[in-house]
């Protein structure tokens, strides 16, 4: 007798359930979503009035998205010149050598088709068996879901020939992602952390140390640039697949090479949209006019920064030398050595990070507080060499770079021009074994950890 | 009314055997077995799991018969015990002996996949000399292979993030640290797990029997990340492990042209 209404309930209970499903299924149109500004853009006086009018406000918004699009459809402004030129922004991947403007070569675009085709095996061997239905494209690529779509749709399901085969693994095999499909694997996995705009404020990052990167400034830290120019394609892209060691920022090579290759063109684009901005404030700021010529002016300076940026790489010919017991050595001399490197007084003696200028007496309490702080305002203290936690890497070349370069936004300084290629090298191979442990080889007799 | 409540109850002895008898046909069952231990790991586990059902089978059936003999209806006077001594025995000794069962039937494997006794001696890959460390962090895995002076923690060791390389058919030892919280490497195709400790290094070995690529996961709660904290255990052949080492060597000492 208690059974009835259970299963009425129960029946109940399935009927919400299906209305739910149905719901989900009709989407209702998203109301279009903005780039937000940055709160400097948006910053007020000491009077609480609006640093800059409301009405520039909206102006540099409306520009800003006249020029990179909407956070669901990012997308990059072809100018008149562009277009003259057959140049399009959006679209990075015809080989170099075409009309100088694609960014990758031959041999490149071969590696991302053949990382494709182990990525996708799954998808084309169901073409190859032609269960076309069957085929399921993750959520993060709506363009290549609309586009697979549009294909199965082109031809009814008996009419599928050899040529719609190819078509279809075509689709597949060439996936480059478009902004948009970037944009929608950066909303699932990097937004939590680095934010919508890149402004590296998303929900996760107060509670991180250190904070994710804020692109906006167009500033990054591991890069293989001198002058703190705006990194290459391949830095950003080694992050990506690195990680960053002892950070949050984690390793995303369970991605596709394709996949990794669109969030560097997302990662740029927010990193432009930011510069442009700061532009334009400082364009309002001096007084000037925020004409449209300006803001088409402050566009492809940015992208002439970025463009240019393998100008500013930081060249090593010959092959990386070896560490010896000599070099190590003559990079200890150097690292305590106040005219050339001047390591310790930040790394301290040892490398432990502790040197005399890394901390300071709070003025005011009198505590020991790290002295130095970053470019985006958060307290830094020099690494502890010890540790052997590289960020940037831990390959020769990786801290060659660091140490020839210094860090962008950070205190660490680029070497003194004095420093020659060896005296780096001396230093890399002396820091890098800072944190050598050399394993003790357990003897037959010991037991193992396992052992209890 | 007593009937229908009684089925009901045997309904779900039922359906749970159904559901493991068929595990297999939707996919549901264990990943295939790909290291020399795996089958043995395998059949202690149905081992126990028989013995586990055998028990599930009968307790449930008297459930459902004592709610179809004793029903409140027919029944409607309670009857008072202190107990039965022998039956408490019995429920007690059975288990026992069931328990020492499996403790005594599972000692040797877990011996050979665990034990300093039963890791491999000869081969190119030892307990003094491994092949590798794997350094678990939140959230991500990372190898060393030793460099030149084949020693472990030098300047020259070589690392690969995400991936850990082995050759196939071969005795692979190596040694697993953490560098913050407790993390727990595991392979399921291998059959095997293994807890990462912050300040211990603890040698674990296998043997994959398949060429192919692995997801390694994280098995322990480490912090918020911990369900991306994936990575790839990549089972080659001997010549394409030796031209890997070669491969890493020549990134490693790039000159930053690639
Ligand atoms: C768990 C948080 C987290 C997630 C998720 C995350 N990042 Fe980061 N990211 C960081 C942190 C923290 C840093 C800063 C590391 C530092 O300053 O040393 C960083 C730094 C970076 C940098 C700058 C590196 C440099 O050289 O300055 C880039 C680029 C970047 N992340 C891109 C991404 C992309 C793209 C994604 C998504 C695929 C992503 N991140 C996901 C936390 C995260
Ligand atoms: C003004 C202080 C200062 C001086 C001088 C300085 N450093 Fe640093 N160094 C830092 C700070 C701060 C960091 C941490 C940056 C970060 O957290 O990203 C750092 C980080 C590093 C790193 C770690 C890079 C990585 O990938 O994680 C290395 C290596 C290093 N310094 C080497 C040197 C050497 C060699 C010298 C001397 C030539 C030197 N530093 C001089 C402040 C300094
Ligand atoms: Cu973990």
């Amino acid at each position: 007798m208690r059974i009835r209404p259970c299963l009425y309930a129960l029946a109940a209970a399935a009927l919400l359930g299906a209305g739910c499903q149905l719901d989900l299924a009709s989407e209702p149109a998203d109301p279009v979503v903005h780039y937000s500004l940055s709160p400097t853009t948006t910053a007020l006086d000491e009077a609480g009035e609006p640093l800059l009018p409301l009405a520039e406000q909206d102006h540099i918004a409306g520009s800003l998205t006249m020029l990179f699009g909407t956070p669901a459809n990012p997308r990059f402004l072809r100018t008149a010149e562009w277009v003259d030129d057959e140049f399009d922004p959006n679209w990075p991947t015809y080989a170099a050598d075409d009309n100088g403007g694609g960014e990758f070569s031959e041999d490149e675009l071969a590696a991302i088709k053949a990382d494709n085709e182990r990525d996708f095996r799954r998808e084309l061997a169901l073409i190859e068996a032609g269960r076309y239905e069957d085929v399921v494209l993750p959520s993060w690529m709506p363009d290549l879901r609309s586009k697979w779509a549009a294909h199965l749709a082109s031809k009814p399901a008996d009419a599928r020939d050899a040529e719609f085969q190819g078509e279809a693994k075509a689709l597949l095999v060439d996936f480059y992602p478009t902004l948009r499909d970037s944009a929608e694997l950066y909303r699932q996995q990097c937004l939590h952390c680095h934010g919508v705009e890149g402004g590296g404020d998303g929900p996760t990052a107060p509670f991180l140390n250190p904070k994710p990167r804020d692109y906006r400034a167009g500033v990054f830290k591991f890069t293989s640039m001198k002058d703190k120019s705006t990194p290459r394609r391949e830095d950003l892209y080694r992050i990506l697949d690195e990680g960053v060691t002892g950070t949050a920022m984690p390793s995303f090579r369970r991605f596709s090479q394709a996949e990794l290759h669109g969030l560097v063109d997302y990662v740029r684009l927010l990193s432009m949209r930011g510069m442009v901005e700061r532009d334009l404030v400082n364009t309002y700021l001096n007084e000037e006019a925020l004409s449209m010529e300006a803001v088409l002016e402050s566009f492809s300076a940015v992208w002439d920064k970025w463009g240019k940026a393998a100008e500013k790489h930081t060249q090593f010919d010959g092959a990386v030398p070896a560490p010896s017991k000599e070099s190590i050595e003559r990079g200890r001399t150097l690292f305590m050595d106040a005219a050339t490197g001047n390591c310790f007084s930040c790394h301290g003696a040892e490398g432990r990070g502790d040197g005399a200028s890394a901390f300071t007496k709070h003025p005011e309490t009198g505590e020991t507080i790290p002295a130095y702080k970053d470019d985006w305002g958060n307290e830094i203290l020099p690494r502890n060499l010890r540790q052997g936690i590289f960020r940037g890497g831990r390959r020769p070349i990786d801290i060659y770079y660091r140490i020839k370069n210094g860090i962008n936004g950070t205190p660490m300084p680029a070497a003194v021009s004095t420093m020659s290629d060896d005296d780096i090298w001396a230093l890399v191979h002396y820091v890098g074994s800072l944190s050598e442990a050399p394993r003790v080889r357990p003897s037959s007799h010991s037991k193992s950890n396992a052992d209890h | 009314m007593r009937l229908i409540a009684s089925l009901l109850l045997l309904a779900v002895p039922i359906l749970g055997v159904y559901t493991f008898m068929t595990a297999a046909d939707h996919d549901w069952w264990f990943p295939p077995a790909y290291s020399t231990f795996a089958p043995d790991i395998d059949w202690l586990f149905d081992f126990i799991m028989y013995m586990v059902a055998f028990t599930f089978i009968v307790t449930e059936v008297a459930l459902a018969w004592f709610v179809f003999k004793y029903s409140a209806k027919r029944n409607d006077k309670g009857v008072f015990t202190h107990g039965s001594h022998k039956l408490e025995m019995i429920w007690t000794a059975i288990p026992a002996v069931a328990l020492l069962v499996i403790a005594f039937t599972q000692m040797e494997t877990f011996a050979k996949i665990k034990f300093a006794s039963g890791f491999p001696t000869q081969g190119r890959f030892t307990r003094e000399k491994p092949i590798a460390q794997v350094w678990a962090s939140q959230f991500d895995w990372r190898t060393r292979y030793p460099g030149d002076d084949g020693v472990l923690g030098t300047v020259d060791d070589l690392e690969a993030s995400y991936e850990f390389v082995v050759p196939v058919n071969e005795d692979i030892v190596f040694e697993l640290r953490s560098r913050d919280v407790i993390h727990s490497w595991f392979v399921p195709e291998f059959r095997l797990k293994q807890d990462a400790l912050p300040g211990h290094t603890i040698p674990v070995w296998f043997n994959a029997t398949k060429e192919g690529s692995y997801d390694l996961v994280c098995a322990e709660l480490c912090g918020w990340g911990h369900y991306k904290m994936s990575g790839r255990v990549r089972v080659v052949s001997a010549q394409e492990f030796d031209a890997y080492q070669a491969d890493l060597k020549a990134k490693w000492f790039s000159n930053g042209k690639e």
